[in-house]
């Protein structure tokens, strides 16, 4: 009995000296991906981490991280700007970037990485016969057909202020027929198989090549800059200063040719994402601290 | 007082997938009684066929709802993305409840009021319609119930692959940690629940032989 106490209290004890750093990630392919990169980076240099990757969405990661849940995940300025904050929608990408980065340091405590390099903006998605058969090119395009074209997104999407609702606003797209809401893994296959003829992917989703698909122009610019960025817990860089030096390397480190085709190899050829990201991670030479 | 708004606010919305849902539910328990209760008395009748039929059916039960759904995806012409797989698992668990009642309640009428319909020269088709069914009515009903009520809750996973209803709202707001939103989609099921509970009890009631 006294054994086991002690065990007991021994484990509790180690736990709380050298917890591991908590890497969350939202519900899709890219982002599993870039937490996988983070969780890599640290157990290469001697860090524990612990994988909550696929949480269901912008706001379970955000609220996980604001209870201290989560230590660190990738956030893009623009979902941080207009989903989370809820400020009106801005364009110039750097001062999209400083407002948000500001705005969580003095607001939530929280901290921003520099930006990795890449923009993943929203993506309203066609099949090419479809989009071709219909003369549509761009987003403002949709309005002439929106008594037949059938739109269909993942939950978040037709939730969102920067979502479903404001395009609709913005281009003047009342469908008549009512979204289709479901998994966002989901919206590529309903689109091919021709179950609605429109969703919202994103810019760097590999099934978009894969599948030979259109990407209609924002050519009312309603969607604002998503670039990409890690967001982290102060205090998990003075927990673990090795968090530093990885944030140090993500910065500028991903371009989006880079992050399309990490995505690609996962979604489009099914591989593995702990095998893709090591070997790219050795590829980079990022694996010797 | 927050929830009132946000209902006020979006109730156009609310009962249109409420509505959906109506349709998800009725459809899918519609075919099942119709496609579990003839068998379930076939099976009273080769009992043979009992132990797998029912078997099969208790296999279904066992798998997740959402692994259902999604191996019906990619089947060609009855899977897909929307009602049409939603509706064809949802049947494919009501199944076991209306089956098994069926079965159970048509063997446990007593074989001597069987044997004395028989006496009277009734033949097997008579027996069934003016012994047996009416006598396991109030089991057959109560699976019936069981399924119903089971229905109005599993269909809210549907929404995970495109057939809408209620669900929408707690996918949504799961997705966006708005409880508001989780409870538009859930206080409305369990309504419906309540209510399809409630009329099917007093359906079974009234329709109890025995009492």
């Amino acid at each position: 009995m006294r054994a086991v106490v002690v065990g007991l209290v021994c484990l509790v004890a180690s736990c709380s000296g050298n917890d591991p750093l908590v890497i969350g990630s939202k519900n899709f392919s890219e982002q599993v991906l870039l937490g996988e990169i983070v969780a890599q980076l640290l157990e290469a240099r001697g860090v524990p981490v612990d994988r909550r990757l696929n949480l269901g969405g912008t706001f379970i990661c955000h609220q996980a991280l604001l209870a201290g849940d989560l230590d660190i995940y990738v956030e893009y300025s623009g979902t941080a700007l207009t989903a989370i904050l809820k400020r009106p929608v801005e364009h110039d990408p750097r001062e999209v970037f400083e407002t948000v980065r500001q705005s969580y340091r003095t607001e939530l405590g929280l901290e921003w990485s520099d930006p990795l390099g890449f923009n993943n903006t929203f993506a309203m998605v066609m099949k090419p016969e479809r989009a071709s058969q219909l003369g549509v090119t761009r987003i403002s395009d949709l309005a002439a057909h929106r008594d037949s074209i059938r739109p269909g997104a993942g939950h978040e999407f037709l939730e969102r202020e920067d979502g479903f609702r404001g395009l609709v606003e913005a281009y003047g797209l009342d469908f008549a027929s009512e979204p289709r809401g479901m998994e966002l893994g989901l919206i590529y296959q309903a689109l091919v198989s021709d179950q609605v003829d429109v969703i919202a992917g994103s810019s760097t989703d590999g099934l978009i090549e894969k599948f030979g698909l259109v990407v209609l122009e924002d050519d009312l610019a309603f969607f604002p800059p998503y670039d990409a960025a890690a967001v982290y817990r102060p205090d998990a860089v003075a927990r673990e200063p090795a968090l530093a030096s990885v944030i140090d390397l993500l910065e500028g480190g991903i371009d989006e040719a880079a992050m399309r085709r990490l995505n690609r190899l996962v979604d489009d050829e099914g591989r593995a994402v702990d095998e893709v990201i090591s070997e790219f991670l050795t590829e980079r030479g990022w694996l010797e601290p | 007082m927050d929830f009132l708004r946000f209902v006020l606010e979006r109730h156009g919305e609310i009962g249109a997938k409420t509505w959906e849902h109506l349709q998800l539910v009725g459809l899918s328990t519609g075919i099942a009684v119709s496609v579990g209760v003839p068998v379930g008395i076939l099976l009273t009748r080769r009992e043979r066929l009992a132990s797998p039929i029912i078997g099969f059916a208790n296999v279904m039960q066992t798998v997740p709802s959402l692994a259902l759904f999604g191996f019906l995806i990619p089947i060609p012409v009855i899977g897909g993305i929307g009602m049409k797989s939603a509706v064809i698992a949802l049947v494919l668990y009501a199944l076991l409840p209306i089956l098994r009642n069926t079965f159970t309640g048509i063997r446990s009428v007593d074989p001597a009021v069987v044997e004395a319909g028989r006496g009277m020269g009734m033949t097997d088709m008579q027996r069934l319609r003016y012994i047996e069914v009416p006598l396991a009515l109030p089991t057959i009903l109560a699976g019936v119930r069981i399924a119903t009520v089971v229905t109005v809750g599993l269909a809210t996973i549907a929404s995970a692959i495109g057939a809408g209803g209620l669900g929408d709202f707690i996918f949504r707001g799961i997705t966006m940690v708005d409880h508001r939103l989780i409870l538009a989609g859930a206080l409305p099921s369990a309504l419906l629940a309540i209510s399809f509970d409630a009329v099917l009890g007093r359906i079974e009631k009234k329709l109890d032989v025995r009492a």
